[in-house]
C-alpha cells in the first residue's frame, strides 16, 4: 500500500505549502489563515513570513485587496470559510474580477484564487449549509470548479493558481476527512474539463462534490446489476458538455445527483443541455435536495440529501432492476464521510 | 489655500491641464447631445482641480484607479484623449476596444490602471494595487479617486482599517461634489457626522482641500504624498468640489440641488478662479483665449479621428472574456 494516503484538506495545505515555495507572487490571505482554516494552511503562516495574512472580517475589502494585487501581478489564494460570508465580496469577485479583463478589452488578466467552503456540516441548517453552485455557474468571465477527491483538491488548486483568470474553488466541507493516495509532487488538473471516473454502459450518472462521494458509493452498492459510467462534472463553469454528451450518446440514460435544491441547479443545467442535442431511451432523472432551505434537525435533514441507497435506487429503477434494500445507519446518513477512494 | 505662491510657469501649466479637461468634455458634451455617443456618460465638468491637482503631485511610476466619473482622472494622468473618445464612440480603436465605454477608462501605459462604477468597489482595489507595490518593495505608491456617495459604502470603511493594519502606500481622494445622483449630503447624513474624526480613528491622515482651487489641492496632495512615500502609510484627501451637470446627463438642473444653484457653482469654478490668478499674475485674456482655442483645436483633431474610426467586428463579442 502506498503512503501518500492523505486527508482532503491535507492535500489541499500541501499543495498550497508546493505553490508558496515555487512562486514568490503567491500569497493567502483569509480570516484566520494563519491558525490552518481546517487544516489546508497550518503551519504556513511561519514557514513563508509575510505571505499568510491574517485578515480584518472584512470579507468585501479583503478580496478586493486580493483583486487589485492580482490586477498588479501577484496570485493571491483567498480563502472564505462559509460561502455566505464569500457574499458579502459578491461585488469584487462577480463584477470586479470576473469582468476585469473583457471590461478593458482584454490583455487585463486577474490570477486571483477564491476557495470557498460550501454545503453540508451537520447541525448548521438553513444559512450555514448553503452551497449556492448556481450562482456562481451563473456569472461569466469566472472559472468555477468543485474538487470532489483529494487528488482534485491538490491539482484544481495548483491548477487555478497557475491560471490568469479568476478561479473559484468551491471546497464542499463534507469531503474534508475523506482520503485518497495523491502525488507527493506538484501536477495539474484540467480546470474546464469533466472527468470520467468510472466507466460504464448502461447509465450515465453526473455528480459532484460530495454527490460523487456519493455516487462512487452507490455504485459499490449496486455492484455488478447496472455497468455505471459516472462522471465528475468537476468545473461548473464553464460545463464540458462534450464529455457528458460522448458518454449519453453510449448509455443513452443520465441522472444527474446534486446535493443542494434542484431549481436552477447544476442537474438542470446538464440536462438541458444534453435533451437540446440527443434523443435517450428514457427521460432523464434529477435527484436533488427540495426546493426548501436545508433545516437543521437530522429527522428533517434525513430527508434533504439524497443519500447513497436513494442513488442506488433510482439507477436499479432506471434500468428495470429489482430494488435493493438498505437501511443506513445514523452515522452514514449524519455524519461527514472518511471514506478512501480505491487506488 | 495653502503652501507657498505658484509661479506663473506652473500656474500656466496647471491652467493648461485643468482647460484640457473641462474642453475634452465640452467637446464630448456636444457629441452625446448629437447621440454619436450611446455610452453612459458622467461628466467631469467642474471638478478639474482636483484630478489634476492631485495627479501633478504623483510620479508616472505611481499608479491611478478611478469611478464612474473618471474622463479627468484618466486625463490628467495622461491617458490618451484619442483613445477616450474612440472608446466612448465604440470604436475597436478605444481604450478598451469598445467594451468598456466611458466607466471603464484605462490607460496603463501611464499607469491609469482602471475605473470601475461600482463607487466603494475601487478602495479595496486600490489597495491590493498598493499591496503589491509594498510586498515588492516598490518606491511608487497608488491613488484612487471616488465620491461622496461612495465614501458611504461599507467597504470604503473596512478599507479605510485594512490598509491602516497593513500600511498601504495608498492615497484615497473622496471628491465631494455634496450631492449623489439621488440626495444631497445633509439628506444622507447625521448632523453630527465627521469624516476627519472617522479617518483618523481608523489610524490614516486625514486632509480637507478646497476641490475648487488647484493650488490648495495640489498642496495639500504633495504633502500626503510625499508622507504616504516615505512612512508606507495610508491617507485620505477630501476635496469639496462641484460637479456642474446632472450626475450623468450633461443637464445643469437637479431638483434635489436647491441649495447649489448653477449661479453658485459657477462662481466658485475652478478654472475662473485659475484664469483670473494668472490674469493677477500679468497673463492677458487674449494670451487665454489663445491657449483654450489651441487646446480646443487639438481635441478636435482626435474627435475627427475617431469619427472615422472602424466600428468592432461582431466575432470580438466573444473574445476577451478569458485572457
Amino acid at each position: 500500500m502506498s503512503e501518500r494516503i492523505i486527508k482532503y484538506a491535507e492535500a489541499i495545505k500541501e499543495a498550497t505549502d508546493q505553490l508558496l515555495a515555487d512562486d514568490k507572487r503567491v500569497f493567502v490571505l483569509g480570516l484566520g489563515v494563519p491558525q490552518g482554516a481546517g487544516g489546508t494552511t497550518t503551519g504556513l503562516h511561519s514557514k513563508y513570513p509575510g505571505r499568510v495574512l491574517d485578515t480584518p472580517t472584512s470579507e468585501a475589502a479583503l478580496t478586493g485587496l486580493a483583486v487589485g494585487s492580482a490586477i498588479s501581478g501577484l496570485h493571491p489564494i483567498v480563502h472564505h470559510d462559509r460561502v455566505e460570508f464569500s457574499f458579502l465580496a459578491a461585488d469584487q469577485m462577480f463584477t470586479q474580477a470576473a469582468k476585469w479583463n473583457y471590461m478593458f478589452g482584454g490583455g487585463n488578466s486577474v490570477p486571483i484564487t477564491i476557495r470557498i467552503v460550501v454545503g453540508r456540516q451537520w447541525g448548521n441548517g438553513p444559512q450555514h449549509s448553503q452551497a449556492l453552485y448556481s450562482m456562481f455557474g451563473a456569472v461569466r468571465g469566472l472559472k468555477v470548479v468543485i474538487p470532489s477527491t483529494p487528488r482534485m483538491a491538490k491539482g484544481l488548486l495548483i491548477s487555478a493558481v497557475r491560471e490568469p483568470n479568476p478561479v473559484i474553488i468551491l471546497e464542499p466541507r463534507w469531503l474534508y476527512q475523506t482520503k485518497q493516495d495523491v502525488p507527493a509532487e506538484m501536477f495539474e488538473e484540467p480546470l474546464s474539463k469533466a472527468k470520467v471516473v468510472r466507466k460504464g454502459r448502461d447509465i450515465t450518472v453526473v455528480a459532484y462534490g460530495d454527490g460523487l462521494v456519493a455516487a462512487l458509493e452507490a455504485c459499490d452498492l449496486v455492484g455488478k446489476d447496472a455497468s455505471i459510467e459516472l462522471i465528475d462534472i468537476v468545473s461548473i463553469n464553464p460545463i464540458d458538455h462534450e464529455t457528458i454528451k460522448k458518454s449519453v450518446m453510449k448509455t443513452g440514460r443520465l441522472l444527474c445527483i446534486d446535493t443542494t435544491s434542484e431549481a436552477f441547479g447544476v442537474g438542470s443545467e446538464v440536462i438541458a443541455g444534453v435533451m437540446k442535442e440527443l434523443a435517450l431511451k428514457q427521460k432523464p432523472v434529477s435527484l436533488a435536495a427540495p426546493d426548501v432551505p436545508c433545516p437543521t434537525s437530522t429527522a428533517l435533514t434525513e430527508f434533504w440529501y439524497p443519500t447513497k441507497a436513494d442513488i442506488a435506487g433510482t439507477i436499479l429503477r432506471m434500468l428495470g432492476k429489482p430494488a435493493i434494500k438498505r437501511k443506513l445507519s445514523f452515522e452514514e446518513l449524519h455524519l461527514a464521510p472518511s471514506y478512501t477512494h480505491p487506488v | 489655500m495653502s503652501g507657498t505662491a505658484l509661479d506663473t510657469k506652473t500656474l500656466i501649466k496647471a491652467y493648461e491641464r485643468m482647460l484640457f479637461l473641462r474642453v475634452a468634455q465640452q467637446e464630448l458634451v456636444k457629441l452625446y447631445m448629437e447621440k454619436k455617443i450611446f455610452s453612459m456618460v458622467h461628466f467631469y465638468i467642474g471638478q478639474e482641480a482636483v484630478a489634476v491637482g492631485v495627479c501633478d503631485a504623483l510620479q508616472l511610476s505611481d499608479k491611478v484607479l478611478g469611478n464612474h466619473r473618471s474622463h479627468g482622472h484618466y486625463l490628467a494622468k495622461g491617458g490618451s484623449f484619442r483613445r477616450l473618445v474612440c472608446e466612448l464612440l465604440g470604436r475597436s480603436n478605444g481604450s478598451a476596444h469598445g467594451k468598456g465605454g466611458s466607466m471603464h477608462m484605462i490607460d496603463k501605459s501611464v499607469n491609469f490602471i482602471g475605473s470601475t462604477p461600482l463607487l466603494g468597489s475601487v478602495a479595496p482595489i486600490a489597495a491590493g494595487v498598493a499591496f503589491e507595490q509594498k510586498y515588492n518593495g516598490r518606491n511608487a505608491i497608488t491613488a484612487a479617486f471616488y465620491g461622496d456617495g461612495a465614501s458611504e459604502e461599507g467597504v470604503v470603511y473596512e478599507t479605510y482599517n485594512l490598509a491602516a493594519l497593513y500600511k498601504l502606500p495608498l492615497l484615497l481622494v473622496i471628491e465631494n461634489n455634496r450631492f449623489s445622483i439621488n440626495s444631497k449630503l445633509k439628506d444622507r447624513r447625521s448632523a453630527r457626522y465627521n469624516l476627519k474624526t472617522i479617518v483618523e480613528g481608523f489610524g490614516l491622515r486625514y486632509e480637507r482641500a478646497d476641490g475648487n482651487d488647484y493650488h490648495d489641492v495640489h498642496s495639500k496632495a504633495q504633502a500626503l504624498v510625499q508622507e504616504i512615500r516615505a512612512k508606507k502609510e495610508p491617507a485620505v484627501l477630501e476635496c469639496m468640489t462641484y460637479r456642474h451637470m446632472a450626475h450623468s446627463t450633461p443637464l445643469t438642473e437637479e431638483s434635489y440641488r436647491d441649495e447649489d444653484t448653477l449661479e453658485h457653482r459657477l462662481k466658485n469654478d475652478s478654472l475662473k478662479r485659475i484664469s483670473n490668478q494668472l490674469i493677477e499674475h500679468g497673463i492677458s485674456e487674449k494670451k487665454l483665449s489663445a491657449i483654450e482655442d489651441s487646446t480646443r483645436a487639438s481635441i478636435l483633431k482626435d474627435i475627427g479621428f475617431a469619427l472615422t474610426s472602424p466600428f468592432p467586428v461582431k466575432r470580438a463579442l466573444y473574445t476577451d472574456m478569458y485572457v
